[in-house]
């Protein structure tokens, strides 16, 4: 849980000495540290140097209180009440979309003001606890959902395989999972539609699907399943997933894959040469009645696959241009891990605001 | 992101103005949705000032697509831009969801 702050801090607008002095007094019994003002242009400028709550007068001398409360709240969480001279005013503002969270008029008991500033710090105490919870939930689910990310060392003769996965929320759409099989390996990299943790959901059950066919040895079968039954769960959402899978021969290095809509795997050759192995049909959920023929790529000595999410695409212009960085990057990355490390890194920029997702397979040199 | 909706008498026109994204998507399915309630059964979205979209933009112009196919009608797109016509390749989508030059062309042939 988060501790309220130490040192509550006020700040009192008001123009009329007596009362801007009682509300001082008020509140400094209340345990604010106050700063006052008597004009809207000081009260503007002392609510910059941060305030917890504000009182604010609704005639100033020099400007209207509904105006300055419009502007403190463009840079200022406070909270802030209203003090009016009318009561017929309150009706009239609580109408406005004047950002003040209460009004009070005068005159003004002592008591009232304290009853509603303490109410005031109540609800705000409550969202607190709120909002810790759902912090604390999220976090928990960015733990799971990198738990279901393949942890084991999978170690291959004469290969070297490397991934990671950034959300960019807590949790994201994105994922990457492989596993061994008595002739390589399995791989699949998927983006479900969205971000955060409705796109999580779909996610682990994608890979949950994906998982399940691996037994089927056509790798047509196995996806045309595996699609089938994901196109029934996405239904009720209305959401589609993208999805590479590959099956990875380890000794000729043929890699059969199928590419539903997700067309940003590369198979970058030891010159550094490249191909973008586009996708054979749309996202799977997406459109009824789809079929995803396969395709293979044979991987030489030096030979990498790169699936990368389009998160990272958002830096480019045009694919291409991200196709030869991408090649580039491998090309001169002393392994796959270092390769994904470099990748993830050149996505660590504000125009990337999706999840990012890189797995980098690397035949070694022989 | 900005819709506006036109009668062009063949066909009803809605022009998406911004960027196509998570917040914008629910925004597009209700443009689109009132445009069929109201019995349009051809719809061209203008892409021309569509910057950019996202893959819940796409999953929204999906929607609709499959919204105005179920009541009888059709949607098309038009005036797509370099961003959109990536991820329209990219996923494939752009043998279901063809890209049309101008909005006039787009119900052109039929």
């Amino acid at each position: 849980m988060t501790a309220a702050p130490e040192i509550r801090r006020a700040l009192v607008v008001e123009d009329d000495v007596d009362i801007r002095g009682l509300l001082v007094q008020i509140l400094k019994r209340e345990g604010f540290e106050v700063t006052e003002a008597a004009t809207a242009r000081e009260g503007l400028e002392k609510a910059r140097a941060g305030a917890d709550l504000i009182t604010l007068d609704l005639n100033l001398p020099d400007g209207d209180g509904v105006e300055v409360c419009r502007a403190v709240r463009e840079f200022s969480d406070a909270y802030i009440l209203m003090i009016t001279a009318r009561t017929d005013e309150i009706e009239r503002l609580t109408g406005l979309e004047t950002g003040a969270d209460d009004y009070i008029s005068k005159p003004f008991s002592p008591r009232e003001l304290v009853a509603r500033i303490n109410s005031l710090f109540r609800r705000q105490s409550r969202q607190a606890a709120v909002d810790v919870a759902n912090a604390d939930e999220r976090q928990r689910a960015a733990e799971v959902q990198k738990n279901l990310l393949p942890r084991d060392n999978l170690r291959i003769q004469d290969y070297e395989l490397a991934g990671r996965f950034r959300p960019s929320r807590s949790v994201g759409g994105d994922f990457y999972d492989w596993y061994g099989t008595p002739d390589g390996l399995h791989l699949t990299v998927a983006d479900a539609m969205g971000k955060g943790m409705g796109a999580a959901l779909i996610a682990a059950t994608v890979r949950a699907i994906m998982r399940s066919v691996a037994p089927q040895p056509s790798i047509e079968t196995a996806f045309a399943t595996a699609a089938r039954a994901t196109e029934a769960d996405l239904e009720q959402t209305s959401s589609f997933v993208t999805l590479f899978h590959g099956r990875l021969d380890a000794a000729t290095g043929v890699v059969g894959y199928v590419d539903a809509g997700h067309g940003l795997a590369l198979h970058v050759a030891a010159d550094g040469g490249v191909t973008r192995l586009s996708s054979a049909g749309p996202p799977v959920g997406a459109w009824p009645d789809q079929a995803w023929p396969p395709g293979t790529v044979s991987l030489q000595p030096g030979d990498s696959l790169a699936i990368v999410s389009d998160g990272l695409l958002d830096i480019y212009e045009t694919v291409d241009q991200f196709t030869e960085a991408v090649a580039g990057v491998i090309t001169a990355a002393s392994s796959a891990e270092d390769a994904c490390a470099v990748l993830l890194d050149m996505a660590d920029v504000p125009e990337v605001a999706d999840d990012v997702t890189v797995v980098v397979l690397q035949r070694l040199q022989g | 992101m900005e819709f506006t909706t036109q009668d062009k008498g063949r066909y009803t026109e809605v022009s998406a103005s911004g960027r196509l994204n998570m917040v914008a998507a629910p925004k597009l399915r209700e443009v689109i949705n009132e445009v069929v309630s109201g019995g349009g059964k051809r719809i061209v979205v203008n892409l021309a000032d569509t910057s950019f979209m996202d893959s819940s933009g796409l999953g929204a112009l999906i929607g609709c697509l499959k919204l105005a196919r179920q009541s009888g009608g059709d949607l098309r797109i038009a005036a797509v831009q370099p961003q959109v016509n990536m991820v329209l390749e990219l996923t494939s989508m752009h043998r279901v969801l063809t890209p049309h030059a101008t909005p006039e062309e787009a119900f052109l042939n039929d």
